[in-house]
């Protein structure tokens, strides 16, 4: 996925970014200190990043998102890019778009916000050592660190607000993977379909069932549509209302619903809940289904083992 | 004819095709014509084509059911035809169902149910006579 998307997704635009700088008290001076800031910062990125993998890779968990040399090589080479690119004095938009590659990187390789977090303290505690330790003035050290600080949990925001986003979006994809799923349509035969329901049907499943068997019906033109529920659990009023809407609205466009698999006990419910099912064609077993959907086409299912000789071997046959 | 919606002559059916939206005085001069055209000896089915509506209100549903009883009332069957599956879903879930008119897929499906019909009504005619 690309993170430039996210720009969009979180709305990222000047007045986001002047509004996040605001609360993070991320002024122009703290940035023209930080730019101030980058000799020091070159002079000890390689020790820091070291420092920092050395965390990293001494922690099993962590130390697997790292498999070979060659990869460690290549994310020390980024890391000290990230760290330079703090000393830059500038927080513009190119600046958000290259920070949402960060948590967009994460979450695709799946580190979890806890290891970013707690690699985030270990940068800050290598910075303010070193800061100290160069910086002779200790009040210039203190608001040096303030700066820094100031820009690395304006990042830290973007980066697991990217990972937010970019984990709803799986959500999103998953629940439409779904949705498709719970209402599947199958030709059974010329202008007979067929859609076997299983699991708990709630009332948004209920509209789906009945958007999906129209929009069916319409597009194959077919002359009966079987609902089969035997595989769903629980049969209540509402389940039942639904299903006698959605034949009702079959029916109007001028084909018929057949409702199969109905269980001793969903009889049993149908009938104490009072539902009127008289419009229905109802039957227990999915087989029965096809045969009354069948006739209902004008065609039936023969045995070829008795018959007689001079009937065609075609089990399906025009009545 | 007063209304802007044809309605054609195909033997012993009238068919009306409606493609416009149908606003309160245009459905009910279709109401009127097509009951006039009823009128006329031998006619005994009525086909009405609403493939074309993208909405139908309950105004519009309940005119629509309301011209298929009345004709009934003048001896022919009425066949709805090509209801589009979204106003077919609003149609239900407003608790509105087309009674007293038939539904068909589309127009040939329409032609057909009311071809069985005759022949039924004449086989039972013939019954009764024998």
């Amino acid at each position: 996925m690309d993170h430039r998307k996210y720009m969009r997704v979180l709305k990222l635009d000047e007045s986001e970014l002047a509004s996040r700088r605001a609360f993070f008290e991320l002024t122009d001076e703290d940035l023209a200190r930080l730019a101030r800031l980058r000799p020091f910062a070159e002079k000890y990125t390689d020790a820091i990043v070291e420092e920092f993998y050395k965390l990293l890779l001494g922690h099993a968990e962590t130390k697997k998102f790292f498999p070979d040399p060659d990869t460690i090589k290549r994310v020390k080479r980024s890391q000290r890019e990230y760290f330079l690119g703090l000393f830059t004095g500038k927080c513009d938009l190119a600046y958000l778009e290259d920070r949402l590659r960060v948590g967009n990187t994460h979450e695709r390789i799946g580190l979890s916000t806890k290891w970013y977090l707690g690699a985030y303290r270990k940068y800050l505690q290598l910075i303010s050592e070193y800061l100290f330790e160069e910086l002779k003035d200790p009040a210039e050290a203190r608001a040096a660190f303030a700066s820094i600080q100031k820009l690395v949990y304006f990042d830290t925001a973007l980066a697991t607000d990217t990972y937010l986003a970019a984990k709803l979006e799986a959500i999103d994809r998953h629940q439409a993977a779904i949705r498709e799923l719970s209402t599947p349509v199958i030709r059974v035969h010329h202008r007979i379909l067929l859609m076997p329901l299983v699991g708990a049907i709630d009332s948004r499943r209920a509209n789906q069932v009945m958007d999906s068997v129209l929009l069916k019906v319409t597009e194959a033109q077919a002359k009966c549509i079987i609902i089969d529920i035997a595989g769903v659990p629980v049969v209540d009023t509402k389940v039942a209302d639904s299903l006698v809407k959605t034949t009702a609205a079959v029916h109007l466009l001028g084909a018929e619903t057949i409702l199969t698999g109905i269980t001793a006990q969903v009889a049993r419910t149908i009938v104490q809940l009072g539902v009127d099912i008289s419009t229905m064609h109802t039957l227990s077993r999915l087989a029965e289904g096809i045969e009354l959907a069948l006739s209902l086409i004008g065609k039936s299912i023969q045995s070829t083992k008795r018959a007689p000789r001079r009937t065609s071997k075609r089990t399906v046959r025009r009545g | 004819m007063k209304g802007i919606i044809p309605i054609l002559r195909l033997g012993r059916t009238l068919l009306a095709t409606i493609q416009t939206d149908l606003r309160d005085n245009v459905a009910q001069a279709f109401q009127e014509d097509v009951l006039l055209a009823l009128e006329s000896r031998g006619t005994n089915g009525l086909v009405i084509d609403i493939s074309g509506l993208e909405t139908v209100d309950t105004f519009v549903a309940r005119v629509l059911a309301e011209t298929g009883r009345m004709a009934k009332l003048m001896g022919a069957t009425t066949v709805l035809v090509g209801m589009r599956p979204e106003v077919a879903g609003t149609l239900v879930r407003m608790g509105y169902s087309m009674e007293g008119v038939q539904t068909a897929l589309n127009l040939q499906e329409g032609l057909a149910l009311l071809r069985a019909s005759r022949t039924r009504t004449t086989s039972s005619q013939r019954a009764r006579r024998h």
